[in-house]
Formats: structure tokens, C-alpha cells, sequence
């Protein structure tokens, strides 16, 4: 057992889990946080894409023994106060999601890609950038424009990504 | 229907599901956990044909946490019933397919749990329920179980073969369904007769679904009320209900499905899996709730398959190219026990595709093999006849010296000829096939193709463009149930189909809103929960906006005649002085619209049917097909160094019939389409030839469609309208399928045949496959000089 300490989406929250508890499983299972999915158990599908201190991670090859502290935001926290993100935004603008079930973690993904590349990016970068999440509903299409259309968008319009405590 | 009264209809609007999907409020079955509750994990078999001698549990049984291990001993003695499939497509416009020589086909039980034998790699035998789904796992190594190896047959044309190892001893061999259609004899005269015949034999390999969610159940029994409740998401609850209440021998009231969010479908969830049946037995056993999670490597092995089909197909053709006849022979494997016949069926009602073929003559052939069961998937038959005709068409052309298009605009059925009946008796709604082509080639610059040819050819690469005419059938269950209610401030549809990411949500709204004058954002579709949802036919085969919206039309109808009754109560008049326009009841200088009128649904003096609220039920069948259609073309590159291909343009032309929201339309079309390509490039469930085994356990060993091996396309919507229902809706989620395989494999050939000429290379045409043909042409060319 390991005495947990983690900020999730802003609050703090402290649990007794087993050392072998993954990453998402902690936030499903223990947290109830079921908006972060598993579809392959070994990291090559991307459904689990999480922030951890502002980083995406794939939390189904995280153990929680291993971030001890660390802040973590989930899809759930993303949108603080019922306001869309721009990225959530513009999936639903660009119908760039279907069944929803890879979405939680392609906006992660797409949130972290878009934070750490300033500037407009072009479709190509997205496509090489994004390949490690896997959505079998979409061909991609509508996800490419999603993200590029909030690429392109002024920066300053983008809701903080870890939502603050309340 | 008045196309001036659409507001909503037509209309691209965001969907209703996104913000609970987007902001990870949606409800995906292993999202619920119920206090209590267990885990339970399969035994599988390692082998792919085995008798099971004998299993030892005490291990397991010992373990911390692990209350239970059942076998098939265990399923047989409390009477659990194979489940039942229904296999045999059987509307009145499915040709009938039957074992040989007419008889009934024989589909091989399929048991929860089998006692006897296995006859699949990854078949469950056993199941192990523990405390947590660790106890459940560590439980199911320790199951101690004794086979006797016995032979198997995994190869599609070697388990037809006479003598092939046997997967059922209830036949004289694995054929389950040998059945001839057409003309015979006119076709084998239109053969002798004709100036060319061009013949292809192919084999569609065996592929799987990959919904991004991997299936789970939670099953619940309730010793206090009887009550089975069972969380699992699939293609419609209601089936499931059914299905799941005859396996346990209980009356279907007393269990209850629900399907909420469903992470993709595709066809592999349309049929009862075991577990669903095992975890509310077990919980019956057990007086606690039972939960199962697949992992994907379970999925790979266990989901239901498509395709696997071996076809080989003629063309007669006379002297000015016209198509006289058609004769194939269709071979569907479906794995170790027949859930579903609806490929084999759906393609051979479309031998002919989008052509005018005068007479044609079928052979369809089902067997058993040692592997995972086959089922409908994505576009069911319709891409491995599209491929088997529109390859054939590419190979007549150049064998006989007629441009490619040329070949295909003199035989396409002509906008005149509808309805037109095939010959093999499919009758095609509508369409105007010539339309769709020249579009197509209009979006794919037919025009310029020696420019890219000569500029990919100056990077050192091979361009190639492929083509292919496509038409499909949408059938499906016929009959649909909806409920329209009127509430204080909204509208709520209940109605059975069950999306897994196709927007009935919002669709469905749109439809509705139109038909009773008011705006899309107070319409609410009612899924998924057979407490509420009383009846209907899932979701399949492009079967629902089709039906939703003729159900939901008719509902209204009915919703209209009993508000002008309910209008006539309130304002003592007769029915009959009632009038209603466009969301609006009006009498002697009054008017009400739909809630206004609702409010009055309460009265105590109303007559006892107007009594309860303002609502309907209304059921419909439906049997006619519809047959969506179109063309698409597409670019790839091929680096002849290394087989590297890539696709650079990809174009769609898609007649849907009536479109109701071309957002969802589009994403339908995006995805079908990296569905196929997939199919052509990279996915296969490859069993290794010597041990039986499937080698595809993970996504690192199955070819994905992934963001950076896919282009952008560029799709447009044809909206012939169907004369079969009122909307006038044919289909759009797997049209981007149908033609895919075949048309990205007639790119690659015309990539490499000015270079190379024809050369052999099969489904998934990866770059090995590319490169080690071209280095067979080179090594048998004769020594430069």
C-alpha cells in the first residue's frame, strides 16, 4: 500500500492504494472519474490520454506509485464551470467525434499538442504528432480540422487547462 | 412530405450527444459498478480444435478472493440453452439460403460454455469469478485444464475441401449452406456465345471490428424481485433482452438491458456474446453483482469477425464490350459455429453490381472452420462483391482494350431503367449511377492524372488512380416501434435502434422537430433501456434513419389526429372543425400549439383513450430495401524501392437518398472509408498455417488506420430520393465502405501495371507484399545487357 497525494483537476485528494495500481485505474475505479477510457491496456490506443503536470501521459502504463504529488487533469476538468474548451468546442463544431469513446483522450492529446506548438499547425504535423491515438469511428478527418481550426485560433482564448479548486 | 416545411432537415447541425461525450459524462457500460460486485475472467483455449477431457479448478478455487469456477458441465446441468442467433437471413427480400440440396442449415450450437470440445483459439471454456479482476486473472491461470489435441481446419477454401478435418460431427463435412441462384442455362449460353469472357478468383480475408470500446457486461440478479439486470452495450437492447432470457430459460420481462454510450459497433456487437448470459448466471450462483471487461487481446480473439470470403467470378462480355453475363462462386467462412449468414446473403443478392448484367448465375457456399465466428461487419457482403466486380470490370478492360470508364459507362444501369430488377431478383430503388461516375471523376481530376503521374514519377514515385462504381442494399430488421410524448416543454421519442456513434440523438430530433413544427432543441430520443424502450430492431445495416424516420412519421400522424380530438374536447367542437398547420391546432378563433395543448392532456372529463397525456405508440414493418450507391477514386504513390504506398487523394460521390444532417453524413462516409482502406492496406487476422494460432493479439500486430497513413478526403452527397419511404432515405454509414477495397487496390495495379504488368498481390496490400512482387517481376526479367 502507498499513501497517495495527488491534485486532480485542481483538488487535492489523498488515498491508501496498492503500489501496482495504474494510473487509470486509480482515477476509475477510486476516483470515479470514468470519463478516462481504457481500449487497449497497452498504451498504443491513446483512449487513457491524461495531463500529468502538464504533460500527456498514457495512464494505463502509469503507475500511481510513480507520480506521487503530481497534478493530473482529466477530461473532466477541462472544461471548469460548464464552458466548453476551445478544443471540446471545436469536436463538436467540426463533428470531429462519434461513438465518444476515444475522445476523452484525443482532446488531451490534442490540448497538449496544441499548448506546447505555438502558431498555427499545419494538418501534417497534426497527423504525425497525434499517431499514437487510435479512433476507429472518424478516419481522422474532422479531428485534423478540429484541432487546426483552434490552432489557428488566438491563443489567449484558451480556458486553463487544470481547473481550479471548487 | 413538403421540403418547404424542413427547418431542421438537411440542415448540418451539432450533435446533441457531443457534451456529455466531450466532457467525459458519457455512459459507457464499464463505467457502471454496482456495490458488491465481482469480476470474472475466462479460461480460453490455447488450442484451435480440442477435446476437453478434463479441468481442474481446486487450484483456482483455493486462491485469495475467487468464489466460483464454472464450466460447461456446470452451464449443462442448470440447463442454460445455446444461444439462439437466427442466422438465416429471412425477410422476403433475402435470397434463401439453405443447406444442400434445399435442407435446413445445420449452424452449430452456440454454447456459454462448451463441455464437450473447443473448436476455436481463444474459445472460452471456463469462467472464474473472484473478488477483483486480479483474483479473477491469477483464478483463471490456475484452472488446470487437460485437452487432447485434435485436427483443425482455419483456411477458408481448405475447410470445404472433402476430407478436411470435421468441425461439427452433426455433418458429413463443414458445408452448412450450399445454394445455387439464376439462370443456369441462359448463363451458360451467354457464356458459349460470347466474344470475351474475363475471369478473377480472391480471396477477402479475414478482418475484425476494433470498436475503440472493448465489450463488457455487468450482470445483476435480484433474488427479492426476480429481476435480471444486465448493463452491456451492443447494436440494440431489445435483441439482447430477448436472446439473453431464452439462453437462461426465464421469461424475457424479468430481465433488463441497458445500452447507453456504445463505443463503437461495426457490426461485431449485433450478436448475444457469452459473457452476457454468464456474468447473470453467475450472479444468480452467487447473490452479487458480476462484472466482465474484455482486454484487447481477448477482443482480437474473441470479438465476432467479418469477411472471409472466397469468391470466384466470369464475365461474359460480346464484341462492343457489353456485359452478358455473370456466374461467381461465393465461399463465406463463419468460423466454428454460424451466427450470422447476412454477408453471404447480402452480397449475393448484388453479384451484378451497379451493371446491367442480363442474366447471372450464383453459387453461395458456407463452412465451418477452427476459428472465431464471422458476423455482419461494416457494410456486410456489399465491399467483397464490389471488389470481385469492379476488379473483374478493371481486368476486362485491359484485357480487352476498352478504356476503363468507357467499359463501366456502357453497361452501368441507366438512370431510366429504375426500378431495376437485377438478375438474381434484387429490384434497385433508384439512383443515377452515370451521374455519380462522371462527378467522382470530376472530384478526383481524372483529367490530370499524366500530370501527377509525371511529377510523383520525378520524386522517384509511382502514381497510380483507382475507380470503382458501387451499390449496396440496406435492409435489416423490419419492424420499429416508436413512442411520441408531449411534455410540459419537450418532446420525447422513444425508439429502438441503438447508435454507437451514428448522431440518432440528434438526427432523429431533426426529423421529428420538422414533422411537428417545432424547433430541433426541445426534441429529446429516448435509447437504449428496455424498462423504457418496449420493442424495436437495433441498429444495423443502415437500417435506422430509414426507420426511425418513417416510424417516427406515421407516430406523428397519429399524435396530430388525437391532439385535433384532444383540441376539439377543449373547445367543444368536432374533430372534424379542428384544423392543424405546422406545430399549430386552431378552432373557432383560437389556436394552441403542441404544449399548450398537452396541458389539457390531464383532464378528468377527457374521453378514457385521450386520457394519460398527449402521446402515441406507433409500430411499423417495413420490408423493401433500398440501395444507396456511388463512385469513388483515389491516388496512391508507391516508392518502388521499398513497396512504401501512400494514398494522396481520396474522392467520394454518395447517394444517400435524403440527407438529414450532412455533418453526420460525411463523418459516416470518413470513417467507412478508413474502414475499408484498412482492409486493403493494412488489417487482417492472420492464423498462422502450421499451429492454428492468431497471431493479431494487440494493436502492435494488427495494421490500424492511424492519423499519419490516411489523406483528407473529399466527399460529396448525391440525394436521389428513394420512392420505399416517406423521407425518401436510403442509407449513409456504409457507402464509404463499400467501394473502398476495391478501388484502392485498382490504384495500386495502375500504379505498378505500365512498369510491371499485372501483378498478384492480395489484401492487405502492404509494402512487403508490393516489394517482394515487383522484385519477382525483376528477377524474372531477362539480364540487362
Amino acid at each position: 500500500m502507498t499513501t497517495l497525494a495527488l491534485t486532480v483537476n485542481g483538488l487535492s485528494v489523498e488515498r491508501d492504494v496498492p503500489d501496482n495500481t495504474l494510473l487509470v485505474t486509480y482515477l476509475r475505479e477510486s476516483l470515479g472519474l470514468t470519463g478516462t477510457h481504457v481500449g487497449c491496456d497497452t498504451t498504443q490506443c491513446g483512449a487513457c490520454t491524461v495531463r500529468l503536470n502538464g504533460q500527456a501521459v498514457k495512464s494505463c502504463t502509469v503507475l500511481v506509485a510513480q507520480v506521487q504529488g503530481a497534478a493530473v487533469t482529466t477530461i473532466e476538468g477541462l472544461a471548469p464551470g460548464g464552458r466548453l474548451h476551445p478544443v471540446q468546442q471545436a469536436f463538436k463544431e467540426q463533428h470531429a467525434l462519434q461513438c465518444g469513446f476515444c475522445t476523452p483522450g484525443m482532446v488531451m492529446a490534442a490540448v497538449d499538442l496544441i499548448e506546447h506548438h505555438p502558431g498555427p499547425l499545419a494538418p501534417e504535423f497534426v497527423r504525425s504528432e497525434l499517431e499514437g491515438n487510435l479512433c476507429r469511428c472518424t478516419g481522422y478527418h474532422n479531428i485534423v480540422k478540429a484541432i487546426v481550426m483552434v490552432s489557428a485560433a488566438p491563443r489567449q482564448a484558451a480556458a486553463p487547462t487544470v481547473a481550479l479548486a471548487g | 412530405m413538403d421540403d418547404r416545411l424542413f427547418k431542421a432537415i438537411g440542415q448540418p447541425l451539432e450533435r446533441k450527444e457531443d457534451e456529455r461525450l466531450l466532457t467525459g459524462q458519457g455512459r459507457f457500460t464499464d463505467d457502471f459498478s454496482l456495490p458488491g460486485q465481482l469480476w470474472a475472467v475466462m479460461v480460453r483455449s490455447p488450442h484451435p480444435h480440442a477435446r476437453i477431457v478434463a479441468i481442474d479448478a481446486s487450484e483456482a478455487l483455493a486462491l485469495p478472493g475467487v468464489r466460483a469456477v464454472y464450466t460447461g458441465a456446470d452451464c449443462a446441468r442448470d440447463g442454460l440453452k445455446p444461444i439462439n442467433h437466427s442466422p438465416v437471413p429471412s425477410t422476403q427480400f433475402d435470397l434463401k439460403l439453405t443447406g444442400r440440396g434445399g435442407t435446413p442449415v445445420f449452424v452449430g450450437p452456440h454454447r456459454l460454455l462448451p463441455a464437450d470440445r473447443v473448436r476455436h483459439v481463444g474459445e472460452a471454456l471456463a469462467m472464474v469469478v473472484a473478488e477483483t479482476r486480479e483474483q479473477a486473472a491469477a483464478g483463471a491461470d490456475a484452472v488446470m485444464v487437460d485437452y487432447e489435441a485434435l485436427p483443425w481446419v482455419a483456411d477458408t477454401a481448405a475447410a470445404a475441401e472433402p476430407g478436411a478435418p470435421r468441425v461439427w460431427d452433426d455433418l458429413p463435412d463443414n458445408v452448412l449452406v450450399d445454394a445455387t441462384f439464376g439462370d443456369i442455362a441462359a448463363t451458360d449460353a451467354a457464356f458459349a456465345a460470347a466474344a470475351h469472357v474475363v475471369t478473377m478468383k480472391t480471396h477477402i480475408a479475414r478482418v475484425t471490428g476494433v470498436p475503440l470500446e472493448p465489450r463488457a457486461a455487468l450482470g445483476h440478479y435480484d433474488a427479492a424481485t426476480g429481476r435480471y439486470t444486465l448493463y452491456a452495450g451492443s447494436g440494440g437492447a431489445v435483441r439482447q433482452k430477448r436472446e439473453v432470457a431464452d439462453v437462461l430459460g426465464v421469461d424475457a420481462k424479468t430481465i433488463r438491458v441497458l445500452s447507453y454510450d456504445v463505443g463503437g459497433n461495426f457490426g461485431t456487437r449485433n450478436r448475444l456474446y457469452v459473457e452476457f448470459g454468464l456474468v447473470l448466471w453467475a450472479s444468480r450462483q452467487l447473490g452479487l453483482p458480476v462484472k466482465f471487461r474484455a482486454e484487447r487481446s481477448e477482443s482480437f480473439l474473441t470479438d465476432y469477425q467479418g469477411r472471409d470470403l472466397v469468391t470466384e467470378v466470369s464475365l461474359a462480355i460480346d464484341q462492343d464490350g457489353k456485359f452478358l453475363a455473370l456466374r461467381a462462386d461465393n465461399l463465406s467462412n463463419v468460423g466454428a459455429c454460424c451466427v450470422s449468414l447476412s454477408p453471404l446473403s447480402k452480397g449475393s443478392g448484388l453479384i451484378t453490381g451497379s451493371y446491367d448484367i442480363p442474366v447471372a448465375t450464383l453459387r453461395a457456399r458456407a463452412v465451418f472452420s477452427n476459428t472465431m465466428c464471422t458476423q455482419a461487419y461494416r457494410s456486410s457482403g456489399r465491399p467483397e462483391v464490389t471488389f470481385a466486380i469492379e476488379r473483374l470490370v478493371d481486368k476486362a478492360a485491359r484485357e480487352i482494350g476498352i478504356d476503363r470508364i468507357e467499359l463501366r459507362r456502357r453497361n452501368l444501369v441507366r438512370a431510366d431503367q429504375f426500378p431495376y430488377l437485377n438478375a438474381v431478383g434484387s429490384s434497385y430503388d433508384s439512383g443515377e449511377y452515370e451521374i455519380n461516375m462522371d462527378r467522382a471523376l470530376q472530384l478526383g481530376d481524372w483529367p490530370g492524372i499524366a500530370q501527377r503521374r509525371a511529377e510523383a514519377l520525378a520524386r522517384g514515385k509511382l502514381l497510380g488512380v483507382g475507380f470503382a462504381n458501387y451499390v449496396e442494399s440496406s435492409i435489416g430488421t423490419p419492424k420499429e416501434r416508436a413512442d411520441v410524448i408531449v411534455h410540459a416543454r419537450t418532446i420525447e421519442v422513444v425508439i429502438g435502434t441503438q447508435p454507437s456513434g451514428q448522431g440518432h440523438e440528434t438526427s432523429f430530433a431533426q426529423v421529428t422537430a420538422d414533422l411537428m413544427g417545432l424547433p430541433f432543441d426541445c426534441v429529446f430520443i429516448t435509447i437504449g433501456d428496455t424498462d423504457i424502450v418496449s420493442a424495436g430492431g437495433g441498429t444495423h445495416s443502415g437500417r435506422s434513419l430509414r426507420h426511425a424516420s418513417t416510424v417516427i412519421a406515421l407516430g406523428v400522424q397519429d399524435l396530430i389526429e388525437k391532439g385535433r380530438r384532444l383540441a376539439a374536447h377543449v373547445w367543444r367542437v368536432a374533430a372534424a372543425e379542428v384544423g392543424y398547420e405546422a406545430g399549430r391546432f386552431s378552432g373557432p378563433g383560437a389556436t394552441l400549439g403542441w404544449f399548450e395543448l398537452a396541458a389539457h392532456a390531464g383532464d378528468p372529463t377527457l374521453p378514457e383513450d385521450l386520457r394519460g397525456g398527449l402521446k402515441v405508440r406507433r409500430d411499423n414493418e417495413m420490408h423493401t430495401p433500398v440501395f444507396p450507391n456511388g463512385a469513388c477514386i483515389c491516388d496512391v504513390e508507391i516508392d518502388p524501392e521499398t513497396g512504401g504506398i501512400e494514398i494522396t487523394r481520396y474522392a467520394t460521390v454518395d447517394d444517400v437518398g435524403r440527407c438529414i444532417n450532412p455533418l453526420i453524413v460525411h463523418g459516416q462516409t470518413h470513417g467507412g472509408i478508413a474502414q475499408g482502406v484498412g482492409q486493403a492496406l493494412w488489417e487482417q487476422c492472420f492464423v498462422d498455417p502450421h499451429s492454428g494460432q492468431p497471431l493479431m493479439g494487440s494493436l502492435m500486430d494488427y495494421g490500424m488506420p492511424r492519423f499519419d497513413n490516411l489523406p483528407a478526403f473529399t466527399n460529396e452527397i448525391a440525394e436521389v430520393l428513394s420512392p420505399t419511404n416517406p423521407f425518401g432515405v436510403k442509407a449513409g454509414g456504409e457507402g464509404g465502405t463499400t467501394g473502398a477495397l476495391a478501388v484502392v487496390m485498382s490504384a495500386i495495379e495502375d500504379a505498378l501495371v505500365n512498369e510491371y504488368g499485372p501483378l498478384d498481390i492480395s489484401m492487405p496490400a502492404t509494402p512487403a507484399k508490393i516489394w517482394t512482387a515487383i522484385q519477382q517481376v525483376k528477377a524474372a526479367a531477362p539480364a540487362a545487357a
